[in-house]
């Protein structure tokens, strides 16, 4: 490891880096115009080097973590250094520039000194629309990309002369929402604008080489962590698979297989044997798949790792081209960002169990189960409920699963009951814990949860995006599976149909959406468990208590 | 003529701030403007004691005051600690179980191993249903069921919990089925709290959770007033400060104790933002620097920022106070080397054992051992309680971390204030961004024990040009309390688009909230028309969840409004657009203000013989120790110019003033610090 002369320095710096990526990401809040932005923060803020490696991040979202230490490094593979000048914000969301799906756009300025590029500023933000077949742009039958809403390759939307506007007018006859859209890219290219005149800040102050002496200081040690961390893991070849549903479009369990190398303080990941790319949109490309392998090298041997490029250097990440992990350009992959990651992980977890024992969870709501409702309010304006169900955390070796948590990639929150019915025709029957749902086990899984939506208006549509719902979340070490994923709609005359998890369907008033989201696995055989009763944590076991 | 004797000698106003290491005191005499301060231990098994001990500090007995206003950490302390009173809860059937759905989102993105989520503080045997159910409008669309209503009455009972909470979907709107079960559980339980009273907002999940938080310690806060009321003579009144600013009666806490929460320092946020005011400066932030948290807030155009929103030990607790951003450094901070950088914190030394210097087994070199090797604390002064800091323990601290990290001993000291003072930075660059402010515009109000000797360098690492020490620095808190007036707020609810603009409706919301807030202010004596109110509306565009403040709105034309709206939106987010919006709720505070007009202070007459006492040497950087003399505080002359380098200390506390820097001070004992550039 190169030392850095100065921990002092060292440390303000990378305080300093790192207070720029939060108050990028603060900006993105405040000016933003969508909800989705402002309140439940769905954006992530980053500083690179000048190669695109991640220094700093702002808000800690996994999913994002990973890809944008790509974006910047696949964005100049593409745009050439000469080609940037001071002043510009480009803009993308094409998945095979270190992308995940087309709703997270990213935002990228260069930050010159001395005439060169010494650092970029890069955020990414969910738009709540990005065009394609269906509002909010999740559509759960697309068999190829171009459905799934508009393809923006890296595009210079603003220079130091102001935004253009013919460029920014062409996205904007694209997507839904334009003035809410419009807001938000304004507030993207403000969050750049502010890290720029932040990071000339830190420069003068310290001068330009003490600032890069300092990053190239920061990856190193983010090295040295993630490589003691890897030493801790036996050497040794291990082999996890776990399965997808289905893709929508009659694909069911998709596998997802790892072989893990682990050598030393170095660690391979493989998924060449992982299926091939499906029709339906839970393909997903190579740059999840190693946000995921980030994530889970943290979550089990070094969560207090800095995230910084320095990170991945001992982590080698294999996929094979034409797999459902690196299905190349074309394929649809809208639900694979959050869905397909979150098998990524579990594949990983479940190779690793073995190597580590007592450090994994067992199978939890490894989903977003996602369900989105539009339809039009009193008034006639049209809205959209984007709402995500945690289920039963998985059981420990030491302890039951929590219920009703989100797990893993992903944390958005819930929508509370009483502002769905104040803005939306629904009216929230009742919500409560699904007994019963997780798994038996010395440990209990804990329980998923049971939420009744009323539809109160004509002509709703309702579309699914979860997993879970064939493959239950798996049980360890002799634990049983946790209840799988269910929605059931139950039509005003008492009919009664299982919705499946990449659908769209119509309802009217007095219909009724069930989400029974899925139970944790156990932990260890349930003979195991004797008398012992849970305090809040794990299943209640089918009513007993 | 006892009585009239009496009343003629209780001129004191006394304010005590009970923090966890000191008990500060401030005791003012209007007519006379003479004034007395002391610190004293803190005595945590008594506070009542505490009371007594602090009032025995200023040499006044009981019949000499007329007002006693103090901050406490009880409630503060019982939450944090998890010291709460077991409780049942009553809810709309259908949703018992939304304590343990919570928001869904976990606490730690990478820990594997910790609970994701805090358990529910009621288990679900003691969450009880009742059929009922109201709309979001407040419509009754099923009426509540009289035979549910008794079971959970006499279920609560059996369960054995010492407080209810009622909270009901959707009771913001329409408080008739919360009160009427409140009615019933009254009469079999001392401890009751009603969603709308103590929270009157809508969000199921954090209502509630407050609601029981505040049933939680209801028990604890009226053991305390009930003592307080009968070892107190009578003729003395005693009040505590409010979480949101002012102060409010024992009366009006008992039913909502949650005002406690941030009681201490929120009456040094007030007290700040009465400076602000006095100074006509529009742009603060208050910075007090204590031993294990620093706490920062914003004030605006002499308006302390209020948040509803806040946490504390991880659990909502969504009452209106002062919006302190509580930063995890102070002068126990721990430093220590961590893969080639050197960190600080978020370990503390804590009040016991204390930083090495304290003498007191502490080994883990902290910010204070670093501020005392660098020359800035005095070894010979004793400290508030006789104590006196020991430079031999703080230098085997620093030295032991200096050989890890391969820095010589006094680049090590260096190295903790700055990384402390980044750490600081950071966090004024949060509370200030978030509200669309220039940080670089502030004033730094610094005051605390540690917050004026850190003032400076924070200022000049953020931007900031001006530090303003405040009089009576060091228990600057305890003076909030003793200039404080009386005051009650709340925020509820109240959902209205322009196509549906009823001022009607909007007026008989106000009326109410100004009756509810008024009430302990008329008990206290108050008449009618002393009672001043202040307005905040929270208006947005719709679907936004960030809703935008307007200060004092006229609610008669929603044209008009909506134009204030506007305006208010340009000015913190620089755009605004013709979009609908709506109003989402009202915040109002009742408050008496204080009768008297001086400003706030301290008469401090200098005295003679010059103030600089002695010279020492402190280091400011690594060119060295330099020449720096000392200052006696009480002796410095108003108008009176001090260069830096100098170092101003009083009883309690350190003003450094580095190189570059001039201080001046002033007739009322505050002082100014242009920071300059660092030299």
């Amino acid at each position: 490891m190169r030392a850095f002369a100065d921990p002092v320095t060292l440390e303000v710096i990378r305080n300093a880096l790192t207070a720029i990526a939060e108050e990028m990401s603060l900006v993105i809040m405040r000016a933003a115009r969508s909800p989705l932005l402002r309140e439940a923060g769905d954006l992530s803020s980053a500083v690179t080097d000048a190669d695109g490696n991640l220094v700093a991040q702002g808000r800690d979202v996994p999913m994002h973590l990973g890809v944008m230490s790509f974006t910047v490094r696949e964005f100049l593979k593409r745009v050439p250094k000469e080609r940037l000048s001071p002043g510009d914000v480009w803009f993308l969301n094409l998945p095979e520039v270190g992308g995940n799906h087309l709703p997270d756009v990213k935002a990228i300025r260069p930050v010159f000194d001395g005439g060169a590029v010494r650092a970029f500023a890069v955020n990414l933000a969910h738009w709540a629309d990005i065009g394609g077949a269906i509002p909010g742009s999740y559509v759960p039958h697309a068999t190829d990309a171009w459905q799934e809403g508009l393809r923006i390759a890296p595009l210079r939307l603003f220079t130091a002369a102001g935004p253009d506007r013919e460029k920014l007018d062409f996205i904007l006859a694209n997507v839904r929402g334009a003035a809410e859209r419009e807001g938000d890219i304004l507030a993207q290219m403000a969050s750049t604008r502010a890290a720029e005149i932040r990071l000339h800040q830190l420069f003068a102050e310290h001068g330009t080489g003490t600032v890069l002496a300092a990053i190239a200081a920061i990856h190193d040690r983010a090295e040295a962590q993630m490589r003691a961390a890897i030493a801790q893991v036996p050497d040794g070849t291990y082999a996890g698979e776990d399965w997808l549903d289905d893709d929508g479009s009659g694909r069911e369990r998709i596998a997802v297989r790892v072989k893990v190398h682990v050598k030393g303080d170095e660690a391979t990941f493989d998924f060449s044997d992982s299926d091939d790319a499906v029709p339906g949109p839970v393909n997903t490309t190579p740059f999840i798949t190693a946000a995921s392998v980030f994530y889970v090298a943290k979550a089990l041997v070094g969560p207090d790792i800095q995230p910084s490029g320095g990170c991945y250097r001992p982590l080698k990440v294999v996929t094979r081209p034409g797999s459902v992990l690196d299905p190349g350009i074309g394929k649809p992959v809208v639900g694979g960002n959050h869905e397909t990651s979150q098998r990524v992980a579990d594949a990983i977890f479940r190779a690793l169990e073995t190597a580590l024992p007592g450090r994994a969870s067992a199978g939890g709501p490894t989903t977003s189960g996602l369900i989105l409702f539009g339809g039009r309010r009193a008034d006639g304006a049209w809205t959209t409920l984007y709402e995500v169900h945690g289920g039963g955390e998985g059981a420990r070796a030491d302890r039951d699963g929590m219920p009703v948590i989100r797990v893993h990639m992903s944390n958005v929150m819930n929508t509370p009951a009483e502002v769905i019915e104040a803005e939306y025709p629904i009216r929230i029957e009742c919500q409560k814990l699904r007994r019963g749902s997780g798994g038996l086990g010395r440990h209990r899984g804990g329980d998923g949860l049971h939420r009744e939506y009323r539809v109160m208006c004509q002509d709703m549509s309702v579309t699914s995006m979860f997993e879970r719902r064939l493959v239950p979340p798996y049980g360890l070490r002799g634990g049983a599976a946790g209840a799988p994923f269910r929605v059931t709609i139950t039509r005003a005359d008492g009919r009664a149909e299982d919705m499946p998890g990449k659908a769209n369907a119509r309802l009217d008033t007095g219909d009724l959406v069930t989400v029974e989201s899925c139970g944790g696995g156990g932990y260890g055989t349930p003979a195991a468990r004797g008398n012992r009763q849970n305090s809040g944590l794990g299943s209640t076991g089918g009513g007993t208590s | 003529m006892a009585e009239r004797a009496a009343s003629a000698g209780a001129a004191w106003r006394v304010g005590v701030d009970i923090g966890g290491t000191f008990t500060d005191v401030v005791a003012i005499r209007a007519e006379s403007n003479e004034t007395r301060i002391a610190k004293v231990a803190t005595r945590p098994g008594d506070r009542v004691n505490g009371l007594f001990d602090a009032l025995a500090a200023v040499g006044l007995e009981w019949a000499e005051v007329g007002d006693l206003i103090h901050g406490t950490t009880m409630v503060t302390n019982a939450i944090i600690e998890g010291r709460l009173a077991k409780v049942a809860l009553v809810t709309t059937r259908g949703f018992a179980d939304t304590l343990a759905i919570g928001r869904q989102n976990r606490r730690d993105l990478y820990r594997l191993d910790v609970l994701p989520k805090l358990l529910p503080l009621v288990p679900r045997e003691r969450c009880l249903e009742v059929d009922e159910r109201l709309d979001a409008d407040g419509r009754v669309l099923k009426p509540l069921s009289e035979a549910d209503a008794d079971d959970a009455v006499d279920k609560a009972e059996k369960s054995g919990a010492e407080a209810v909470a009622v909270s009901l979907i959707h009771a913001y709107a329409n408080p008739a089925h919360e009160e009427r079960l409140g009615e019933r559980l009254r009469r079999r339980f001392p401890y009751v709290a009603l969603s709308n009273r103590v929270n009157p907002e809508a969000r199921e999940y954090e209502r509630t959770a407050t609601t029981v938080l505040s049933a939680s310690v209801m028990p604890l806060a009226a053991g305390y007033l009930d003592d307080l009321a009968r070892r107190v003579p009578a003729g003395a009144r005693i009040h505590l400060f409010h979480s949101a600013g002012g102060m409010a009666s024992a009366e009006a806490l008992r039913d909502l104790p949650l005002g406690l929460a941030m009681s201490g320092p929120a009456a040094g946020v007030a007290a700040a933002a009465r400076i602000a005011r006095e100074l006509d400066l529009d742009h603060v932030i208050s910075f007090d620097m204590g031993g294990t948290t620093t706490d920062a807030c914003l004030i605006a155009d002499g308006r302390p920022e209020i948040a509803t929103d806040r946490t504390l030990a991880g659990r909502p607790l969504r009452q209106p106070m002062v919006a302190v951003e509580s930063i995890g450094a102070g002068g126990g901070s721990i430093a220590c080397f961590d893969h080639g950088a050197l960190r600080v914190g978020p370990e503390s030394a804590g009040a016991e054992p204390g930083p090495a210097c304290y003498g007191r087994g502490g080994t883990g070199p902290t910010v204070s051992d670093a501020n005392l090797l660098l020359g800035y604390l005095d070894p010979a002064r004793p400290l508030g309680d006789g104590m006196r800091l020991d430079p031999a323990p703080a230098e085997r601290a620093i030295a032991a971390l200096a050989g890890e990290a391969g820095l010589s001993v006094r680049d090590t000291a260096l190295g903790i204030v700055a990384v402390a003072n980044q750490t600081m930075v950071r966090a004024l660059r949060r509370i200030t961004v978030e509200r669309g402010v220039d940080g670089r515009r502030c004033a730094l109000l610094a005051f605390g024990g540690a917050g004026p000797m850190h003032a400076a360098a924070v200022a000049r690492a953020f931007g900031i040009a001006r530090v303003v020490v405040p009089v009576a620095s060091s228990i600057f808190s305890a003076l909030g309390c003793a200039a404080a007036g009386m005051s009650y707020s709340q925020q509820r609810t109240v959902r209205m688009a322009p196509a549906e603009w009823d001022p009607g409706r909007i007026g008989s919301a106000r009326t109410e909230l100004r009756a509810r807030l008024s009430a302990p202010l008329v008990a206290a004596g108050h008449g009618p028309h002393e009672i001043r109110i202040e307005e905040v509306a929270l208006v947005r565009y719709s679907g936004q969840s960030y809703a935008v403040e307007i200060h004092d709105p006229d609610f008669a034309d929603q044209a008009d409004f909506g134009r204030r709206f506007r305006e208010r939106h340009e000015r913190l987010y620089g755009f605004a657009t013709d979009e609908p919006w709506e109003l989402v709720a009202l915040r109002m505070r009742a408050f008496a203000p204080q009768r008297e007009n001086g400003a706030l202070g301290i008469a401090a007459a200098p005295m003679p013989g010059g103030s600089q006492s002695a010279a020492g040497a402190c280091v400011f950087d690594r060119s060295g120790p330099v020449a720096t003399p000392r200052h006696e505080r009480s002796r410095l002359a108003p108008g009176q110019t001090v260069r830096g380098p100098a170092v101003i200390a009083d009883a309690f506390s350190t003003v450094v003033v580095p190189p570059g820097a001039t201080l001046t001070a002033d007739r009322r004992g505050h002082l100014f610090m242009d920071v300059g550039a660092s030299p």
